[in-house]
């Protein structure tokens, strides 16, 4: 049971990170709704023990904590894959700005004294 | 025709100047800009000395957000003509007003080391490339093309406005090409000469290669395939 005891503690104690990095706005509500949208799922099914072992066996898993692993590993994935579409669209915008701001820069100060 | 020479530069202090100079002689009436590509050298100073315009990234971004904002900025300026041109003396100035003389014609034209027989002499494993991907362009556009990674290119006003919205990002000439032609623009081919560079060497090592042929054999699948809301729209 003691697996379902960490669970449970550690599913509450990232909640409350979440909710204490939205407050001091080192998050972004539109990010942290998927990360409390976690927790909270993490601090359901980790008090309820029966479900967990339900879903085990529906699934043929012997080692029921083992489908937390599961969900937790897929919904990293999904959450990386999530921040690299993120990332690609933050460096073509990125990178369209300094195209501008070269531009821009160039037309500002007389030719040859652009440094 | 306002015309305009668009030189991406990465550290190229050794050849900048000659090139800069050689365009000046052979098609005097044409503006040049260079983008300096967040270069550590004496690349800015040297291209500023030799008259050309010189932009300069705040970092750098790669060949392909270098060349873009050669294009925004031929866009920008109301240019008809904008050539790009290799920094390190490969392509020759004297070849411009052959390359000019087609954009009348096509919306795009690419001056290749290969459509007769040049005194260019590249490796076996750049020429084994080359022929792979001149095949696959074929493939998927049903045109022929015998130097699909030239970088020396004229484009005409259309393609100067399709590049300011959208150039690949890292080793783009490929994919650069299929783009045009989803877009339906008339691409041809010249023969020119080129020289083996000068100064400098090239980026591309043995690893990169392999990461080149497979990310631009990627790339240009993906952009074949890709749903193209302008076209369909239109």
């Amino acid at each position: 049971m003691a697996i379902y005891v960490l669970s449970v503690s550690l599913a509450f104690a990232f909640l409350l990170i979440v909710l204490e990095l939205v407050r001091r706005q080192k998050l972004k509500e539109q990010y942290s709704l998927l990360w409390i949208l976690f927790s909270v799922t993490l601090l359901i099914i980790s008090f309820n023990v029966s479900f967990i072992e339900w879903i085990a066996d529906k699934l043929g898993v012997k080692y029921a904590p083992a489908i937390l692993f599961l969900f937790g590993l897929l919904f990293s994935f999904a959450l990386i894959l999530h921040l690299t579409i993120v990332i690609t669209r933050l460096t073509s915008q990125v990178l369209r700005l300094a195209q501008e701001v070269t531009i821009l820069k160039e037309r500002e100060v007389p030719h040859g004294q652009n440094d | 025709m306002k015309t305009l020479v668009i030189i991406p530069a990465y550290n190229e202090e050794g050849s900048i100047a000659s090139v800069i100079r050689d365009i000046h002689r052979f098609a005097p009436s044409v503006d040049i800009v260079v983008i300096n590509d967040g270069s550590t050298d004496r690349t800015k100073q040297r291209a500023t000395e030799a008259g050309a315009k010189v932009l300069t990234l705040p970092y750098n971004v790669g060949i392909g957000g270098g060349m873009q904002t050669g294009y925004i900025y031929a866009k920008q300026h109301g240019y008809e003509i904008a050539i790009q041109m290799d920094a390190d003396g490969q392509h020759l100035a004297s070849e411009l007003p052959k390359l000019i003389a087609q954009t009348e014609q096509y919306d795009l034209v690419i001056g290749s080391r290969y459509v007769e027989n040049t005194s260019y002499r590249s490796s076996l494993l750049r020429r084994v490339g080359m022929v792979f991907f001149s095949n696959l362009v074929t493939l998927v556009t049903g045109q022929r093309f015998t130097d699909t990674t030239s970088g020396f290119r004229a484009a005409g006003p259309r393609v100067i406005d399709l590049y300011a919205k959208y150039y690949p990002m890292d080793y783009p000439e490929v994919e650069a090409l299929i783009y045009l032609k989803r877009k339906g623009c008339r691409i041809t081919e010249v023969a020119t000469e080129m020289r083996n560079r000068e100064t400098g060497k090239s980026s591309i090592t043995p690893i990169k290669s392999v990461y080149y042929m497979v990310k631009v054999t990627l790339s240009v699948l993906m952009s074949a395939i890709r749903y193209d809301r302008a076209a369909v729209s239109k």
